[in-house]
C-alpha cells in the first residue's frame, strides 16, 4: 500500500474515502453506517499517513455544523412557523387544541431527535480522529466532542427561533401540567367540587370523560421531555415555562387558601403542598413519571431539590407574605382570632424582606380605613389597641408597632373625647378589655422615665433589634403594656388623671348614694399604675374621702338629738367637697326661693356648729330635689334639678308667669330657663299660653298645688344633674376646653402687655416671649397660639397684617 | 450698663453705683430675674389704667413702658413710650427711665430724661414697675414748676389753653417724626 500512496489516482480514491467516511460534503442522507471496526481503522491510518487530520477534522466538523444550521434546526421550526403562519391568518387563535399541539411538538421533537441521533456515530468517527491523528478543535465546552456537538445544537436552535414558539411551548405544557395537576388533586382528594364535575367533563384535558386523553397526553410528554433532555434541551427550551407555571399554581393557591380566614395557621400546611406539587411536577418534567426521583440522575436530583428550596418555598413564603400583608389591616382589627395567621406572618418575614412593605402597607391602610372622621374614636381606640396586641405577636421588639401606629396616636391626640373614652373605659367595669389590663399591676412605663435594662432578660434569647429601631424611641417604651402605649399617646400622665378626676366627679355628683367602695378601689389600681406620689391623684383620693365625710355629717346633723331639725321645712343632705380638691365647676346662676334658703342657712349654722372655723358656700343649681306636685286631678313624684324645682315652686304662689319675670326673680338666663321649662310642659304641669308666658294646669278646676319639695343634698361645692333630665345629662364639670380657655386667659393678659409696648410681633417672637417671662409656664404650643390669637383676631380683639399681629386702636 | 446711664446723671451717682452693681451684680443676679418676672406678673394681672410694661425682646432687664395721659389733664389720651433699664442692683438702686416719645413737660427735658425725686434721692427698694409709672402718670397731670428742665414748659403751664395748644402741636410731631 505504500508504494501506491503516492500515485495520483490513488490520492484521489483515498480522499474519496476519506470523504465519504467523514461526509465532508455534507451528504449525510447517504450515510448508512456502513463502516465496520477494522474499516475505520484503515482510513483513520490513511488520515494519519497523509498527515491531514486537522484538515479532515475541520472539514468534517464544519459540514455537520452546516447541515444543522442550514437543515435540520430550519426544519424543526418549520413546524412551529406554519403554525404560526395558520394562527395568523384564521382568527380563531386558540382553536388548534391542546392535542394539536401536542401532537405538532411531539413530531418536531421527535425528528429533530431522529436527525440528531443520526448524527451521533459521525462524532464518534470525529473523536476517533481526534484521539488518533491529535487533532484539535476549538473546545468551548467541557466533556468531549459530543458536548460540542450539542453546543452547537442549541446555539443554532436559538439563533433560528420563531417567536410563536414560546407561546407553543407554553400551551404544551400548561396542557401537560393541567394534567398533572388534576391528578395530583384527586389523589390527594383536596377540591372535592372538582370531582363532582368529573362526570361530564375531565379537568385535566378539557374533554369529556369517555373521551378523556389525559393518558395520551402525558404519555406524549414523557417522550418528549425524555428526547429533549437527552439533546441537553429540556432546560433550555422549557425551563422557564416549566417554572412559570408553578410559581403561578403557587400563587393561585395560596391566594385562595388565605382567603378572609386567619383563624388557622396556614403555613405548615402550605410548604407540604408545594413541595408535593413541585417535586411531582419536576419528577414528571425530568424524570419521566411519579415516584421516578429516587432512581433518576443524582444530578437531577440535586436539581429538583435545590430549585425546591431555593425558588419555590421561597416564593411561597414570599407570596403567602404578601398575600397577608394585604390583609393585615383586616387581620389585626380581628385580633386574637387572627393569632395563627399573625404567627404565620412573623415566621415568614424572617424569611423574607418585607418588612418595609408591611409597614408601609399597614400605614396606608389605617389611613385610609381608619384614620377619617367617619370612624368613632371608640372604634379607632379599639383598633389602636388590638394594632398594639397583635403587632406584639410579629414583633415583640416593638419598632413594628412603634412605626405603624405613630399616624394612629398624632390622629388620637387630635381628637378631644380620647382621653375622656379611655379614662372611662379603664374604670368602667362593662368595657371588660382595658379594665382588666388595669387590674396588671405595674407601673406605667413612659418616655420620660426611663428604665434600666431589666437584668432578668434572658440575655441567651437575646436577639438585635430590627434594623429601623434606630431611628426610635427606647427600647423600655416600645415594649411598654397596653395602658402605657395608650396614656402615651399624649406623653404625659396629668392629662389622664385631670381627665379621670373630672369623670370622677362626674360620677360621685351624679349617684348621691354616697357609696365609694367602688372608687376606692379603682383609685388604688390607679395609684399603682401612676404612682402613688402624683398630686392629681392624692386630690382623687381627697374627693373620694369627701364623699364619705359628707356621709357621716349629714346623719350628725340630721339626727333626732339636733334641735334645729324641728325648724326646717326641707329635708336637706349634702355633699360637702373640699374646693381645693375637686375640678373647678361650670357656673349657673339660681336663685333660690326663700324657704328653701333659709333651710339651708339653718344647715350651714349646723355646720358651722361642727366643724369650728369652716363654712359652707352653696352651690345651689347643682343636686337634686325631690318634689311631690299636687294638682287637683293627680299627684307628681318626681326628682328634678333645683331649677326646675324652684322654677314650679313659684307657680306655687301664682299661677302665670312670664319668662321675663321667672328670669328677675331666679336669675337664671332666659334661654335657660326656657329650657328647664320645658321639662315641667311635657309633664303637662305648665302650658304656654302665649308667647314666654306660662301657666299652670290644673285640671277642671283650680286647686291647691304644693312643693312639698325635699331638697335633697347640695353642698358647697356642688350637686349633680338628675338622671331623669334626657338632654342635659351634660357634665357639671367645667370641660377640659373651658379649663384650658382660663389658662390661655392668663398668657392673653401678657400678650396684651407685649403688643401694648413693642406695638406689634410675630407668632414665633410671642410664643417666645411668653415662654421666656410667664411664671409657671403652662405649656402651649405654637400651633394652639396661633388657634387662640386668630381666634382673638376674629373678635376684633387683635389685628393680624403682614405675619404681625398687633393691638387694634382703642 | 453704666455708659447706658444719661448724661444729666450727675458722674458720682454713677461711680457709687458701679460699684454697689459690681458687688451685687455676681451674686444675685438671678434673684433680680426673678424679681423683675414677679413684677411683670404683677403688672400684667393688675388692672391700672393707662400704664403699661414689657420687656422689651429676650433683655429682662430692659423693658418698654406705655403710658397714657390721665383724664382731665391736658395730657389726656396722650400716650408716651418709656424705656426702663434695671440695673443689677436693682431694687436697691433705681431704673434708669426715659421717655422716648418726645415729651413737652416741664420735668422732662428734650432728651426724655426725666426729673422726679423718686428716681434719683428718694428711690426705695419698695417702689416697682408698677408704682414708678403710675408716678410719672400722675407727675404728667401736676408737674413740679419749682425746678423744671424744661423751662418753657414751666412758664407755658400758667395757661392751660395756650399748654395745651403747644402740647397737642408737639406731640403730633413727634409722632409724625416716629412713623
Amino acid at each position: 500500500m505504500s508504494s501506491t500512496t503516492k500515485s495520483p489516482a490513488n490520492q484521489e480514491k483515498q480522499w474519496n474515502i476519506i470523504k465519504n467516511v467523514f461526509c465532508l460534503e455534507g451528504t449525510f442522507s447517504l450515510l448508512e453506517g456502513g463502516e465496520g471496526e477494522e474499516e475505520m481503522r484503515q482510513v483513520l491510518r490513511l488520515v494519519q499517513q497523509v498527515g491531514a487530520g486537522q484538515l479532515v477534522l475541520d472539514f468534517a466538523l464544519d459540514a455537520i455544523w452546516v447541515t444543522l444550521r442550514k437543515v435540520i434546526v430550519p426544519k424543526f421550526w418549520s413546524h412551529f412557523i406554519v403554525y404560526s403562519k395558520q394562527k395568523n391568518d384564521g382568527d380563531d387563535e386558540s382553536s388548534e387544541g391542546s392535542v394539536e399541539v401536542m401532537s405538532r411538538i411531539a413530531t418536531a421533537v421527535s425528528e429533530l431527535y431522529d436527525s440528531a441521533v443520526s448524527f451521533i456515530p459521525q462524532i464518534h468517527k470525529c473523536e476517533m480522529l481526534v484521539d488518533q491523528t491529535g487533532a484539535v478543535y476549538e473546545a468551548c465546552v467541557a466533556g468531549g466532542l459530543m458536548e460540542h456537538f450539542k453546543l452547537h445544537l442549541r446555539a443554532s436552535l436559538h439563533s433560528q427561533m420563531p417567536t410563536s414558539f414560546t407561546l407553543l411551548i407554553h400551551k404544551f405544557y400548561t396542557a401537560a401540567f393541567k394534567v398533572f395537576y388534576h391528578t395530583q388533586v384527586g389523589n390527594q382528594g383536596e377540591e372535592t367540587d372538582e370531582t363532582s364535575e368529573e362526570p361530564i367533563q375531565c379537568g385535566g384535558c378539557d374533554a369529556a370523560t369517555d373521551a378523556c386523553h389525559c393518558q395520551a397526553i402525558t404519555n406524549t410528554f414523557c417522550q418528549v421531555n425524555r428526547q429533549l433532555l437527552e439533546l441537553d434541551l429540556l432546560e433550555r427550551l422549557a425551563g422557564d415555562v416549566v417554572s412559570s407555571l408553578l410559581l403561578g399554581v403557587i400563587t393561585d393557591h395560596v391566594t385562595t387558601t388565605c382567603r378572609d380566614s386567619y383563624d388557622q395557621s396556614r403555613i405548615k400546611q402550605l410548604e407540604k403542598w408545594v413541595e408535593n406539587i413541585v417535586v411531582g411536577w419536576l419528577e414528571v418534567v425530568y424524570c419521566g413519571g411519579r415516584g421516578q426521583l429516587s432512581s433518576a440522575d443524582p444530578a437531577i436530583q440535586t436539581l429538583v431539590t435545590n430549585s425546591l428550596n431555593q425558588t419555590y418555598i421561597a416564593a411561597l413564603y414570599h407570596t403567602y407574605t404578601t398575600t397577608r400583608i394585604d390583609q393585615l389591616f383586616n387581620i389585626v382589627i380581628e385580633y386574637p382570632e387572627s393569632q395563627p395567621a399573625l404567627e404565620d406572618i412573623r415566621d415568614c418575614l424572617d424569611r423574607t424582606h418585607l418588612r418595609d412593605r408591611l409597614v408601609s402597607s399597614l400605614r396606608s391602610a389605617i389611613q385610609t380605613r381608619l384614620l377619617h372622621p367617619g370612624v368613632n374614636t371608640t372604634d379607632v381606640l379599639h383598633a389602636y389597641i388590638s394594632a398594639i396586641k397583635a403587632l406584639r405577636v410579629l414583633d415583640p421588639k416593638g419598632v413594628l408597632l412603634e412605626l405603624v401606629s405613630e399616624p394612629v396616636r398624632q390622629y388620637l391626640r387630635g381628637r378631644e373625647d380620647t382621653v375622656r373614652y379611655i379614662v372611662t373605659s379603664l374604670t368602667d367595669e362593662s368595657c371588660s378589655e382595658l379594665c382588666e389590663e388595669l387590674l396588671v399591676a405595674t407601673p406605667l412605663v413612659l418616655d420620660d422615665c426611663p428604665t434600666e435594662d431589666d437584668p432578668s432578660d434572658p440575655w441567651q434569647t437575646w436577639t438585635p433589634d430590627p434594623v429601623h429601631a434606630h431611628t426610635l424611641k427606647s427600647k423600655s417604651q416600645r415594649t411598654a403594656d397596653i395602658i402605657s402605649m395608650l396614656v402615651n399617646i399624649y406623653g404625659s400622665k396629668d392629662v389622664f388623671i385631670t381627665e379621670y378626676r373630672t369623670i370622677l366627679a362626674d360620677r360621685i355628683l351624679s349617684q348621691f348614694n354616697y357609696n365609694t367602695e367602688r372608687e376606692v378601689r379603682y383609685l388604688e389600681h390607679l395609684k399603682v399604675r401612676f404612682g402613688e406620689t402624683l398630686p392629681l391623684l392624692h386630690k382623687c383620693e381627697v374627693m373620694v374621702k369627701d364623699v364619705a365625710d359628707s356621709k357621716r355629717i349629714n346623719s350628725s346633723i340630721n339626727s333626732d338629738e339636733n334641735p334645729r331639725r324641728e325648724k326646717q321645712k326641707f329635708p336637706v343632705s349634702c355633699m360637702i367637697l373640699s374646693a381645693q380638691f375637686w375640678p373647678s365647676f361650670k357656673e349657673e346662676r339660681l336663685k333660690l326661693p326663700e324657704e328653701v334658703t333659709r333651710d339651708l342657712d339653718t344647715y350651714t349654722e349646723a355646720f358651722q356648729e361642727l366643724k369650728g372655723n369652716r363654712t359652707l358656700n352653696w352651690k345651689p343649681h347643682l343636686g337634686q330635689v325631690q318634689v311631690e306636685v299636687e294638682l287637683k286631678n293627680r299627684t307628681l313624684n318626681l326628682t328634678v334639678t333645683p331649677t326646675q324645682a324652684t322654677i314650679i315652686l313659684h307657680f306655687e304662689g301664682r299661677s302665670k308667669w312670664s319668662i321675663e319675670d321667672l328670669s328677675s326673680v331666679t336669675q337664671v338666663p332666659k334661654t335657660v330657663l326656657r329650657r328647664k321649662i320645658t321639662y315641667w310642659q311635657t309633664q303637662g304641669v305648665l302650658q304656654e299660653v302665649e308667647t314666654d308666658v306660662f301657666v299652670l294646669v290644673e285640671g277642671e278646676e283650680a286647686g291647691e298645688e304644693s312643693g312639698e319639695a325635699t331638697v335633697a343634698g347640695i353642698s358647697s361645692p356642688s350637686l349633680a344633674p338628675p338622671a331623669i333630665e334626657e338632654d342635659e345629662a351634660e357634665s357639671v364639670m367645667a370641660s377640659a376646653q373651658d379649663q384650658r380657655e382660663e389658662e390661655l386667659q392668663v398668657f392673653w393678659s401678657y400678650i396684651v402687655g407685649m403688643l401694648t409696648n413693642l406695638d406689634s410681633l410675630p407668632l414665633e417672637r410671642i410664643h417666645a416671649m411668653l415662654k421666656m417671662f410667664v411664671q409657671g409656664s403652662v405649656e402651649c404650643s405654637q400651633q394652639e397660639l396661633r388657634a387662640f390669637l386668630d381666634r382673638k383676631v376674629r373678635h376684633h380683639h387683635l389685628i393680624f397684617t403682614n405675619g404681625l399681629y398687633k393691638l387694634p386702636k382703642n | 450698663m453704666a455708659q447706658n446711664i444719661a448724661p444729666g446723671i450727675p458722674s458720682t451717682t454713677t461711680t457709687t453705683k458701679n460699684n454697689t452693681e459690681k458687688v451685687v451684680a455676681g451674686r444675685d443676679s438671678h434673684s433680680v430675674s426673678k424679681r423683675l418676672q414677679h413684677e411683670l406678673m404683677t403688672l400684667m394681672m393688675s388692672t391700672d389704667k393707662g400704664i403699661s410694661a414689657f420687656p422689651d425682646g429676650d433683655n429682662l432687664f430692659k423693658w418698654v413702658g406705655t403710658i397714657t395721659g390721665p383724664a382731665s389733664t391736658v395730657y389726656d389720651g396722650l400716650m408716651y413710650r418709656l424705656s426702663l433699664e434695671f440695673p443689677s442692683s436693682y431694687p436697691y438702686s433705681a431704673p434708669t427711665v426715659k421717655f422716648i416719645t418726645s415729651c413737652f413737660h416741664p420735668n422732662v427735658d428734650l432728651h426724655g430724661n426725666i426729673c422726679l425725686d423718686i428716681l434719683k434721692e428718694k428711690w426705695s427698694a419698695s417702689y416697682d414697675v408698677r408704682s414708678i409709672l403710675l408716678s410719672i402718670q400722675s407727675l404728667l397731670g401736676e408737674p413740679n414748676n419749682d425746678s423744671p428742665l424744661n423751662g418753657h414748659a414751666a412758664e407755658l403751664w400758667v395757661n392751660q389753653t395756650a399748654y395745651k395748644k403747644h402740647l397737642l402741636e408737639q406731640y403730633k410731631k413727634a409722632n409724625d417724626d416716629s412713623k
